[in-house]
């Protein structure tokens, strides 16, 4: 079970699986998940993450620069299917089956139950990124700066936003 | 409420295809449920708003990307198993070629110093759009003690405790399901 083929279906499958609270939950766990088994160095997963949040699409795309970082171009490709295949399967089953059930109150309860369970893991996989970007306080003044403009400015294209923090982050290096 | 609903007519896969790689495509930096909502309700009004927002409501809270859900249902929905299938891999082939891609040219770059400062600006001002849905959570949640009681659990269970967040979830989201029965 060394293969690291293996590795990835083996920790990628379940976390597809368990990921209640969407995309932060993913890569909250995919950080978990690099940082038990020392797969790659926390800084290196924090560049592969500005690269998924760069990229066009979901930031779970996260997942396959993983795959790939760990196995080339099959572990991407695996890495893609584990994270996205099982919930999916299990979405497309759900959606099917209890779509006639929209308003019944077991339905109701359970949408309800839910989601703040998925703010509490979107809570915490913040957290944990913003412990691992670094000592200084730039790192988190961009996010706080962002966070602002973000919910100041909702029409403001994301990618306008990311591209001022890359030069803050510039700014701030070149003047301490 | 399928059978007291219009249903949409079906709606070829092709077309489904194609959209959903437009959107994969073009959707830098997020939104993405913002831009699904764009093409499938306002331009093509192949769903009404009303079906969208439940169909997001059942995405959110089942495992998984929220909006890779999102185009599972609406394809299903749209042109059922083979509509599911042409959404997904519309939606996701442009986000994973394009990151592997960028993953290569920053590789490649990586020895720069003012690149890896750069990228962790980036990281750092994509990690805002967190926040802000870590706000809006909270906002939502305010007011109601059981929620915040909730959204407590999970942060003192996976970042203090740091147990596994699966076992967090399995051990938080019923008794959760549960409070909202019970108050019916």
């Amino acid at each position: 079970m060394t293969d690291p083929l293996w590795q990835i279906l083996w920790h990628m499958v379940p976390l597809s699986l368990a990921s209640f609270g969407g995309g932060p939950a993913i890569i909250a766990g995919l950080d978990v998940m690099v940082r038990q088994n020392g797969w790659i160095a926390p800084q290196d997963f924090l560049h592969l993450f500005a690269i998924s949040r760069a990229a066009p699409g979901p930031g779970t795309t996260l997942a396959t620069l993983i795959g790939w970082r760990l196995a080339g171009w099959t572990g991407a490709t695996l890495a893609s299917l584990a994270i996205y295949l099982p919930s999916s399967l299990v979405c497309y089953l759900v959606y099917r089956a209890t779509s006639r059930h929209r308003d019944r109150k077991w339905h109701r309860a359970m949408r309800e139950g839910l989601a703040p369970v998925g703010t509490g893991l979107v809570i915490s996989g913040s957290i944990a990124l913003i412990q691992i970007s670094g000592n200084g306080w730039a790192g988190p003044a961009i996010s706080v700066g962002a966070f602002l403009i973000f919910q100041g400015l909702p029409r403001i294209p994301a990618v306008l936003v990311l591209m001022a923090g890359g030069a803050a982050s510039l700014l701030l290096a070149a003047l301490s | 409420m399928r059978d007291t609903r219009t249903d949409p007519a079906p709606v070829p896969a092709g077309a489904l295809f194609l959209t959903c790689l437009k959107v994969g495509s073009l959707s830098f930096g997020g939104g993405l449920t913002g831009w699904l909502h764009r093409e499938f309700v306002q331009r093509r009004g192949w769903v009404s708003d009303d079906d969208f927002s439940a169909t997001l409501a059942i995405a959110q809270v089942l495992p998984g990307a929220n909006v890779v859900n999102l185009v599972v249902c609406l394809g299903e929905e749209l042109r059922g198993p083979l509509g599911a299938v042409a959404c997904v891999t519309g939606f996701l082939l442009p986000p994973v070629l394009s990151v592997l891609g960028l993953a290569l040219l920053f590789d490649r770059l990586g020895q720069f110093p003012a690149v890896e400062i750069a990228m962790l600006g980036i990281a750092c001002a994509a990690l805002g759009m967190l926040l802000q849905i870590c706000w809006l959570g909270l906002r939502r949640a305010k007011g109601s003690p059981r929620r915040l009681a909730v959204i407590a659990a999970v942060v003192v269970g996976v970042t203090v405790l740091k147990l596994p967040m699966i076992l967090v979830v399995l051990l938080v989201a019923p008794v959760s399901v549960w409070l909202v029965w019970r108050r019916g």
